[in-house]
């Protein structure tokens, strides 16, 4: 499947913005069953410096600064990914989950995609032990790490509610367990906090998601939105596998990743300071479109 | 007031050693005497008495030169320390208060003999090696995770272990300048290592602020001791941080996270010892390659940071995207190698007590040696070994967090002892540690070992802990000979912070030689000539305004309240002409906050309100507490005469007064201690741009209350009644006098408060003074075009040479007073950082 991806962001400041310092994390990765053809990002403003770098977790991430004053700062960012995955079933054969965690503990690599840094708490994922027990309802002793995985993404996807307006970025994982309700963020977040809670190695990942109109309806531009997910190592042999617990999905051919990172913070596609303008307002726009 | 420190040496008290031989016996029963309840206990060794029950030699030595001091002496040189170290404002803050304490220093300091030190510091020399290398290893090729030798869960559990610092070279070439060991005598008589600190260890200007204290107190004894001294350790230091950077002159700050730090007062010991600059992180700005300080001259390169802030607060941008202390792009200067930062950000991985247990492995690995010093036993339940031995042992051990503070799951910031909880409890413990292991450490619990400590005319044995320090130099590892000792208070000590109220001690390092007084001071050809000591951050130069200002206005609230004190002691104060001004006088306090609008009943009442009410923001006490808190920021800068001046007169009037007399003379003795820091600046500041900020904020103060007191007291309907009070509160009596023989009349006293550029208290004369020192700073802009500031400053100048003393009605004034305040503004938003020219960053708002 090859999707053309038209993501864009703007803010719009209540008085001029003299200087602006950002990370942007917008290039599809190339890797983990997708294919990154082309990509480009338009800043208006111009900004006096760009520079791009690979960062710890291989998302390409691009620096730039702004110095004129601005009242409106746009990211365009259009990108030609080709995805091809495989997906295990969820009832496929897996490891033990414990004999996954333990392998997790003994790992000889710090690198990215070593599972041992992601079974531990980040910032903005704590290990909290009703969150771990809550997860723990999933994974009897034995049972394969695929299945209860599988089972727990269930479980938040029935008992927590999706509520666009519930959360803002700041909300902590604790409000949003005790609440059941949030976006897609938060229930990665959660999913996340309860499998590290076990031991077990959990990525956070952000992306884009492919939505299919209702029959008979075109698709609506702009309609779509960032996504984010799970990602979850089950054993040397199956390796990372993407849960997606907002639509109770394993993660196939409609996503498309972004980047790869302990949550959110690693991963934040657009990040910054700016000097100037307390009040700002923030609009994203995403198209996924399927061209073959 | 701007002097640097000067050398650990005291001088005076020669008498003390002479007379040794003729005190002897007296002077070893005293010893006796104070030591009636001296024990050791048992099982664990103590600094005083050695294993065989005698003395050590060098506690008999100090003990026998302490006996010959007389007690009185003793008492007065205690006493001494104490002062200066109240006067000196020494002080820390406790972890979660607001106030700042003061430091409780032992008066007896911890001894250590030279061959016991030698072990001591090759021990430490070899572990800041050894964690150098580990650290070149994790952040760079990865060898020792990929062959076993360490584990990867026990670096990557570590919120220190920062993964924008991979791969990346540290400009300077290494991660540890400095390196902090927490050490006690283990229960074999060796130094045990407790505790590494690799982040941005704390304690190094405390152990300088004790010596200081400590030498001058005991200045003989400190002689005839043969000390070591600490001074070449901090030279060899900055001369080190000097060499890491790439040009000749380095500009280098002491990053600092800001004076509600637990350790604000030894950032600023620290930054004024070295010759640093004290910065925080809104100070500074990232532009181009480079990490830039705002100065009241514009952007300046920085070249070292010497940060006390833990890396991950050091840049939203790749780090904490919440914290506020940091610099944000910082981390991508290091990537370009523009700038150096000590230490390297990251470096406070090797806290991790789960690598304690691994490091005598990887000294045999790296340097084909053993450990030189042991440290305590420590088992990382990551490891399945490891695990099963804390869990056979659990009740003997302490339970400790493998990264960071507090056991995880258990709400306490120390060690759990399992021993010791109940049975669900210890239950609850068992089996988090074997489903999480890599989180817990299991520890031998230390007894820490004793030292003589002084506790009220006795000498009590009390546990301790020392802080040693090793800096990076040309030479190798460098180390400071003593450190930063605290004592606990109770007998069983298993961990001491200055939060449970410990007391710190001077630790002396005494050799059996003479030690050279002055060995590491530089060729005087290799020291350039220098008159000023550098650029003035923007945010020092908005302290010292502000200090100017709030010194200059609780000057004028107290010449209203002694003006009111005084009329009340008039015999005519019956009359309505008096009753009037002293209304006015009342009036003036209300529009200042100094008194609130009820009290206006009972004039004794107000006066005492103004003087030192706490509600009322704009009374003289809490005016001088504001002054005193932005002399707090500016300790570096400010002299410890200065410092002291200022808190005297919080202290002063802090206290409870209720006679009217009283009222006035407090009054008095404050403005006189006013005075006395005015001369300080005046005669010991250097005349750089610092004294110029503290001058403007001061003259442009003076001028808006001269001018207020004018339009209230010299208005075309003024009495002589008011024109007396005006004479008294600008302080011009006895200049009038001299000039008309006649009471006071409008025109005249008007021209000498406000136009007559001879009087040093006249609004003109203050407007002079600051044309000269505006004139004189930096200009920012490039255009020749003279700037704002100064373009008012000249106006004003105008306007006052021009005018005329009868025409000068209430309206012009007021105008006058509107002008002083635009002018004042200006200064403020050309060269302060807070200015619209230099705002805080704000966040981008994230995506959800």
């Amino acid at each position: 499947m090859i999707y053309d991806i038209r993501h864009v962001t703007t803010y719009s400041y209540e008085s001029p913005v003299s200087y602006a310092r950002c990370s942007l994390r917008l290039e599809p990765r190339s890797g983990d069953g997708q294919e990154l053809i082309s990509h480009r990002v338009e800043v208006r403003p111009k900004p006096v410096e760009r520079t791009t770098r690979r960062d710890f977790f291989g998302t390409l991430t691009e620096s730039i600064v702004i110095e004129a004053a601005h009242r409106h700062l746009r990211i365009d960012s259009t990108s030609r990914v080709a995805v091809a995955r495989s997906v295990p079933g969820r009832a496929a054969d897996s490891p033990a989950w414990e004999s996954v965690r333990d392998a997790a503990f003994a790992a000889t690599s710090l690198g990215p995609s070593s599972p041992v840094g992601y079974v531990f708490a980040s910032a903005l994922v704590p290990v909290l032990s009703p969150v771990t027990a809550y997860a723990a309802m999933s994974f009897p002793v034995g049972q394969g790490v695929l299945a209860s995985a599988a089972e727990l993404m269930h479980r938040i996807r029935t008992e927590f509610r999706y509520e666009p307006k519930a959360t803002v970025i700041s909300t902590p994982l604790h409000e949003v367990f005790a609440k059941r309700h949030g976006v897609c963020q938060d229930f990665a977040h959660v999913m996340i906090a309860g499998l590290r809670g076990l031991g077990l190695p959990a990525a956070y990942v952000s992306g884009y998601l492919r939505t299919i109109p209702p029959p008979g309806q075109p698709h609506l531009q702009g309609a779509d939105a960032t996504h984010a997910w799970v990602s979850l190592w089950c054993g040397e042999a199956l390796g990372w596998i993407g849960f997606d617990p907002t639509n109770d999905l394993l993660v196939a051919n409609d996503h498309i990743i972004l980047g790869i990172g302990r949550d959110f913070a690693d991963v934040s596609p657009v990040d910054g300071i700016i000097v100037g303008s307390p009040k700002q307002r923030l609009g994203v726009a995403v198209d996924v479109v399927p061209v073959a | 007031m701007a002097e640097v420190t000067g050398s650990e040496a005291g001088q005076g008290d020669s008498q003390a050693g002479g007379q040794a031989a003729a005190k002897a016996r007296p002077g070893q029963r005293r010893v006796a005497h104070w030591m009636r309840d001296y024990v050791r206990l048992p099982g664990i060794p103590d600094e005083y008495i050695a294993d065989d029950g005698t003395p050590r030699g060098v506690w008999s030595r100090f003990f026998d030169a302490f006996a010959n001091l007389a007690p009185s002496d003793i008492e007065r040189r205690f006493a001494a320390a104490d002062r200066h170290l109240r006067e000196a404002g020494v002080t820390y803050r406790a972890p979660g208060e607001s106030a700042e304490r003061l430091w409780p220093l032992s008066h007896l300091p911890l001894l250590i003999d030279e061959a016991d030190w030698q072990l001591l510091s090759a021990g430490i020399a070899q572990r800041a090696q050894l964690l150098e290398l580990v650290l070149r290893d994790l952040y760079g090729e990865g060898r020792l995770i990929a062959e076993g030798a360490i584990p990867a869960a026990a670096i990557a559990g570590s919120a220190e272990y920062l993964r924008p610092i991979c791969g990346l070279k540290p400009p300077g070439g290494r991660y540890l300048s400095l390196y902090a060991a927490d050490v006690g005598r283990g229960p074999d008589g060796r130094w045990w290592v407790l505790g590494d600190r690799t982040q941005a260890p704390s304690g190094a200007g405390y152990a300088l602020e004790n010596r200081l204290v400590l030498s001058r107190a005991f200045a003989s004894l400190y002689k005839s001791m043969n000390v070591e001294r600490v001074a070449p350790f901090f030279e060899a230091f900055r001369a080190s941080l000097h060499r890491a950077a790439d040009r000749d002159e380095p500009r280098i700050g002491v990053l600092s996270p800001g004076s509600f730090s637990e350790t604000y007062f030894e950032q600023a010991t620290l930054a004024r010892y070295l010759g640093f600059l004290l910065v925080e992180g809104d100070d500074l700005a990232v532009s181009g390659d480079r990490v830039h300080i705002r100065t009241v001259a514009g952007l300046k390169r920085l070249d070292v940071l010497l940060r006390r802030v833990d890396s991950n607060s050091l840049d939203p941008l790749e780090l904490d995207a919440a914290s506020r202390l940091g610099v944000p792009g910082l981390i991508d200067v290091l990537r370009k190698n523009g700038v150096v930062v000590a230490n390297m950000p990251g470096s406070g991985v090797l806290e991790a007590r789960a690598l304690l247990g691994f490091l005598p492995g990887l000294c045999r690995r790296l340097f084909g040696e053993e450990l030189k010093m042991p440290h305590m036993a420590t088992w990382w339940c990551g490891q399945k070994d490891a695990r099963e031995e804390v869990l056979s042992r659990l009740d003997e051990l302490a339970i400790e967090s493998a990264y960071g503070r507090g056991v995880p799951g258990f709400e306490s910031n120390g060690p759990v002892l399992a021993g010791e909880l109940p049975p669900a409890e210890r239950q609850r413990l068992a089996s988090a540690i074997t489903e999480r292991g890599i989180d817990y450490v299991g520890q031998e619990l230390v007894r820490l070992s004793t030292m003589p400590v002084w506790d009220q005319g006795r000498i009590v044995p009390r546990p301790f802990v020392l802080r040693v320090f090793a800096a990076a130099t040309a030479d190798g590892w460098t180390l400071m000979p003593g450190g930063f000792c605290r004592i606990a208070e109770q007998l069983d000590a298993r961990a001491v912070t200055m939060g449970d109220g410990a007391r710190a001690a001077d630790v002396w390092v005494v050799s059996d030689k003479a030690v050279p007084a002055t060995s590491l001071l530089p060729a005087s050809d290799s020291v350039r000539i220098r008159r000023i000591a550098g650029v003035l951050p923007s945010r020092a130069a908005d302290n010292l305004f502000w200090l100017g200002r709030y010194l200059e206005r609780a000057e004028a609230t107290l010449r209203l309240v002694r003006a009111l004190g005084t009329q009340q002691r008039d015999p005519g104060k019956g009359s309505s002409a008096m009753q009037q001004a002293a209304e006015r006088i009342q009036r003036l306090l209300v529009a200042w906050g100094a008194v609130s609008q009820t009290s206006r009943t009972q004039v004794a009442k107000v006066a005492a309100e103004a003087l030192r009410s706490e509600p009322r923001f704009g009374s003289a006490l809490s005016l001088l507490r504001a002054a005193q808190r932005t002399a707090t920021s500016l300790r570096e800068r400010l002299s410890p005469d200065a410092w002291q001046v200022i808190t005297e007169m919080t202290t002063r009037l802090a206290h409870e007064i209720e006679d009217d007399d009283v009222v006035v003379s407090a009054a008095e003795l404050t403005l006189q201690e006013l005075a006395s820091f005015a001369g300080l600046a005046q005669e010991n500041m250097n005349r750089a741009a610092g004294w110029r900020f503290l001058e403007m904020g001061r003259r442009a103060e003076r001028a808006i209350n001269t001018a207020r007191f004018a339009r209230q007291f010299a208005s075309d309907e003024a009495s002589p009644e008011d024109l007396d009070v005006l004479l008294t509160l600008v302080d011009c009596q006895i200049t009038y006098r001299s000039r008309y023989l006649v009471g006071p009349v409008l025109a005249p006293v008007r021209d000498l408060v406000v136009l007559d550029t001879y009087n040093p208290r006249s609004v003109a004369f203050q407007v002079e003074a600051l044309n000269e020192h505006v004139a004189s700073l930096p200009a920012l802009r490039e255009t020749g075009l003279i700037e704002r500031p100064q373009r008012l400053a000249v106006a004003l100048r105008g306007t006052l040479i021009t005018a005329e003393a009868a025409a000068l009605d209430g309206k012009t004034l007021f105008s006058l007073e509107q002008d002083l305040l635009t002018l004042a503004d200006a200064i403020g938003l050309q060269y302060f950082p807070h200015g619209p020219n230099a705002s805080r960053p704000e966040k981008l708002t994230g995506l959800a």
